[in-house]
């Protein structure tokens, strides 16, 4: 099977992705071994020889140098170029080297990765403008709502959302983009044999058919700690535009957007409660300089694009009596039926009955044993 | 030559009448009992033999074989002691034959002739009472417990010489000590009054009382989520007589002798979570003991920590959550323990206790903690709450007397719609009952639709919210459920934990 509009491969390419392949040789590693030797063939012959642990060398810490002799020994023994090529060709997956005219990250970063790879149904999703939304895994219905009608807003103008395709916000990144039948591009850590978190396995499926998973991992390589964070910094490499949908103080998300500045890319983040601990990560962000986001359109602003007339909001009748009560009650905030109670007066019954009725007409949600103004 | 007296044994929680035969032929001396006994059964030939010796009888030189029928069951304990004594005084003419004519005979006998208590005697004589025999002959120190059962004749033995002649008529029959005067519970000192707020899992803690549904609390530590559950007990209504007795009955077949009479509270247990399989549903080898749903039976089952309970334990739990009996089967034995109980467990929703979207545990941790509790469990829990620490001044609630009034009047109504029924309670309403004992008419039946599809109800979920609401107008003494009951009932089963 070969997928449309796909390049023939090259030596160079399967070697690449050969190399990607070894667990424990990542991003700087390859690149080190390619400049070293000049192209992936070459840097794979020397790998297969045994001859680049000189090379390797710098790469390894006080701590880890005793590793390098077992692992050269495997690396030489594991590396496959027969089995990478074949499952490339059966697979239909694009590969593009750094430097080349198709390579999808136009200009040149630090930490550029060597290689690219990519399988989906809708290559065209990287010629469109790229926007980021990312976030943190245990986000709130708020922010998950943020972002699925955000990926909605930028693929209807066009736009291909960028996320990793982790639990939360990503996936719901990748969801209203889905929704809204546009273009979509999840960039994994893992091998693209390898689907995770498991959870989101029909979300892959999906992904596939809206877009592209991509990955600079070769086959094989499972979730592994460290490679996370080095593959946000493709996030924020692809994207245009990088958004922090809600991230906590100490999560990848703020790493992706480090990155995205670190690459000169406009950073937009959701600004949030105080309350909301899901919103301390976009709230130091602002403060550090990122630009609050509290209209949609903004983003396609910055991208140079005019934003189309706003989609109409669904028509819905303002509560009155109790349900205006309640609602002025949240405050904009989440609040658990005990808070309303207590704030508004109402029995128990009345405000579930309240809640309920401004369920149905979409003023709130009710989710995690909290009443979600939405 | 041959004698039969009527005594009994315990089964599972259940007495079983067991007839005594004793034949004494002559022939070599010998001493055999057939018929099923365990060991203490077959030891109480020594007991008998120094026994009747002490009481300054004679003992028969003869071939004596005992015969415990029906032959199928197993005969447990020393209790017989004193029935095969008694055979072998008529079997040799020491005493007459019609004195135990319509009597059962219970006792454990001590080697200098005294007779001594026997554990489940409001159990034995109970089921006795059942089988028509009219009269009993109990230990002294067990005698006021036997006198609980009504329409049996009680008359107490201290003495196997003495009992010997009181039966004869040569003396009078001995009177008997009061049951023990109940201690103070100490559940006694403890109020739902004293709970401050938590408007949200007092109501939910009071449908529970109200219509015996299972309860789950969930929240961080320190919410008052074990506070408010054990205060489950100070607002059930008493049991009536009939389930006074059952309750009672079963306590005593456990072990428990009664206090100043029947049980004039439903029982609140709650075992630790290091509980195992048989100490919670019952079992063990040998002879099946009843677990602690059994003895919950007609009242509540608290387990505090649901999450740190082992998960066996808290599998096995579902069938008798469901069939509210619980069979245990062994090779010789097959029993049923009552489990008529209902569930009330805390749990915290993640290990750092705070809950989304405060939580700081990874999702990895959180899905791990939420896999203890396996969803078939989460499930049968008619009410689920989450229940977060009250704002600070929070006003103290009603006092359990206030709210006991108006479970009571809920028992009432319910006991009055289901009186033909073989259900008294909403949350054992079958499911094909329920578009017939609880009607939705125009608003209540649009609410239930509508909870149905936006929660995404399963057919069983919505037939539990549709219960609780039955409870919730139960306890606003309304005839028609209401919308608001059905949104409540509804908003009360959160996707805890």
């Amino acid at each position: 099977m070969s997928a449309p509009g796909r390049a023939a491969l090259r030596d160079d390419h399967v070697a690449a992705v050969a190399l990607a392949g070894l667990d424990s040789l990542g991003a700087r590693r390859l690149r080190v071994l390619v400049d070293h030797f000049g192209t992936p063939s070459r840097a794979l012959r020397a790998v297969e020889q045994r001859r680049a642990r000189a090379v390797l060398a710098t790469t390894f810490g006080p701590n880890h140098r005793h590793l390098l002799d077992p692992l050269c020994a495997r690396w030489a023994a594991e590396v496959d170029v027969g089995t990478t090529g074949a499952l490339l060709e059966a697979r239909g997956a694009h590969v593009w080297l750094d430097g080349e005219p198709e390579f999808p990250i136009g200009e040149p970063v630090p930490e550029l990765p060597v290689c690219l790879l990519a399988e989906g149904d809708r290559p065209a999703a990287l010629h469109a403008p790229r926007v980021a939304i990312v976030g943190t895994r245990s986000a709130t219905p708020h922010g998950l709502a943020d972002a699925r009608e955000l990926a909605g807003t930028l693929v209807d103008a066009g736009v291909t959302v960028v996320s990793g395709l982790a639990l939360g916000i990503d996936g719901a990144a990748h969801a209203g983009a889905v929704a809204a039948g546009g273009c979509t591009v999840g960039v994994v850590a893992t091998g693209l044999d390898v689907e995770y978190p498991r959870r989101h396995r029909t979300l892959y499926r999906d992904v596939r058919a809206h877009g592209l998973v991509l990955g600079e991992t070769g086959y094989g390589i499972g979730p592994v700690p460290w490679r996370f964070p080095v593959r946000n910094r493709i996030i924020a490499a692809l994207a245009d535009i990088v958004v922090v949908v809600e991230a906590t103080l100490t999560g990848g998300a703020r790493i992706t957007a480090e990155h995205a500045v670190r690459y000169d890319r406009a950073v937009f983040a959701v600004p949030g409660s105080r309350r909301n601990a899901a919103s301390a990560g976009t709230n130091a962000l602002i403060a550090d300089g990122a630009y609050p986001l509290t209209e949609w359109s903004d983003v396609l602003v910055a991208l140079g694009m005019t934003p189309g007339s706003r989609r109409a909001a669904p028509a819905r009748v303002a509560p009155e009596g109790d349900g205006r009560r309640v609602l002025d009650a949240l405050g904009g905030e989440p609040a658990s039926p005990e808070q309303l109670a207590s704030r508004t007066g109402l029995g128990p019954e009345v405000v579930a009955l309240t809640v309920a009725v401004l369920e149905r007409t979409g003023w709130v949600t009710w989710s995690q044993g909290l009443v979600w103004p939405q | 030559m041959l004698a039969s007296v009527v005594s009994a044994t315990l089964l599972g929680v259940e007495g079983h009448l067991v007839t005594v035969e004793v034949h004494v032929s002559p022939g070599l001396p010998s001493y055999t009992v057939v018929g099923l006994p365990d060991t203490a059964v077959r030891e109480s030939r020594e007991r008998v033999r120094a026994a009747v010796l002490s009481s300054g009888l004679v003992f028969p030189q003869h071939r004596i074989t005992v015969n415990l029928a029906p032959g199928a069951v197993r005969k447990h304990g020393a209790g017989l002691d004193l029935a095969v004594a008694l055979g072998i005084l008529v079997a040799t003419d020491a005493l007459p034959a019609d004195v135990l004519e319509g009597t059962a005979v219970l006792g454990e006998l001590g080697l200098d002739g005294t007779v001594r208590g026997v554990p489940g005697m409001l159990a034995l004589v109970d089921s006795l009472a059942r089988r028509g025999v009219e009269r009993v002959i109990v230990p002294a120190s067990d005698a006021a417990e036997a006198a609980l059962v009504h329409g049996v004749h009680v008359r107490a033995a201290e003495h196997l010489g003495a009992l010997r002649d009181c039966c004869k008529g040569e003396a009078p029959w001995p009177d008997w000590d009061p049951l023990p005067a109940p201690r103070p519970d100490e559940d006694d000192d403890v109020d739902l009054g004293e709970v401050r707020g938590l408007p949200w899992a007092r109501r939910a803690l009071e449908a529970a009382a109200a219509g015996g549904h299972h309860l789950l609390f969930s929240g961080p530590p320190g919410a008052g989520k074990t506070m408010l559950a054990r205060r489950l007990a100070t607002i059930l209504p008493a049991p009536d007589p009939a389930e006074a007795l059952e309750v009672t009955r079963i306590h005593s077949a456990a072990g428990h002798a009664p206090v100043g009479g029947l049980a004039r509270r439903r029982p609140f247990r709650a075992p630790h979570h290091t509980a195992s399989v048989p100490a919670l549903v019952g079992g063990g080898s040998g002879r099946p003991t009843p677990g602690e749903v059994t003895l919950a039976h007609r009242g509540a089952l608290f387990l505090d920590e649901l999450g740190e309970f082992h998960p066996g334990a808290l599998d096995a739990l579902r069938q008798p959550l469901e069939e509210r009996a619980v069979r245990i089967a062994r090779q010789a034995v097959s029993v049923t323990f009552p489990a008529d109980f209902q569930l009330v467990a805390c749990t915290n929703p993640c290990p750092c206790g705070l809950g989304p979207p405060w939580c700081g545990c990874s999702e990895l941790q959180r899905a791990r903690y939420r896999r203890r509790l396996s969803a078939p469990l989460l499930d049968r829990f008619d009410l689920r709450v989450a229940v977060r620490p009250p704002e600070p001044g929070a006003p103290t609630g009603e006092s359990s007397a206030v709210v006991r009034e108006r479970v009571a009047a809920a028992f009432a109504r319910q006991a009055d719609r289901y009186r033909h029924r073989a259900w008294c309670r909403n949350a054992h309403v079958p499911a094909g009952a329920l578009s017939e004992m609880v009607p939705l008419h125009g608003d209540a039946a649009e609410a239930w639709l509508t909870e149905c599809d936006v929660r995404r109800l399963t057919g069983r979920g919505a037939a539990r919210v549709r219960r609780v609401a039955r409870t919730l107008a139960d306890l606003d003494d309304v005839a028609e459920v209401a919308a608001a009951h059905v949104a409540l009932a509804s908003m009360l089963r959160e996707d805890v934990p």
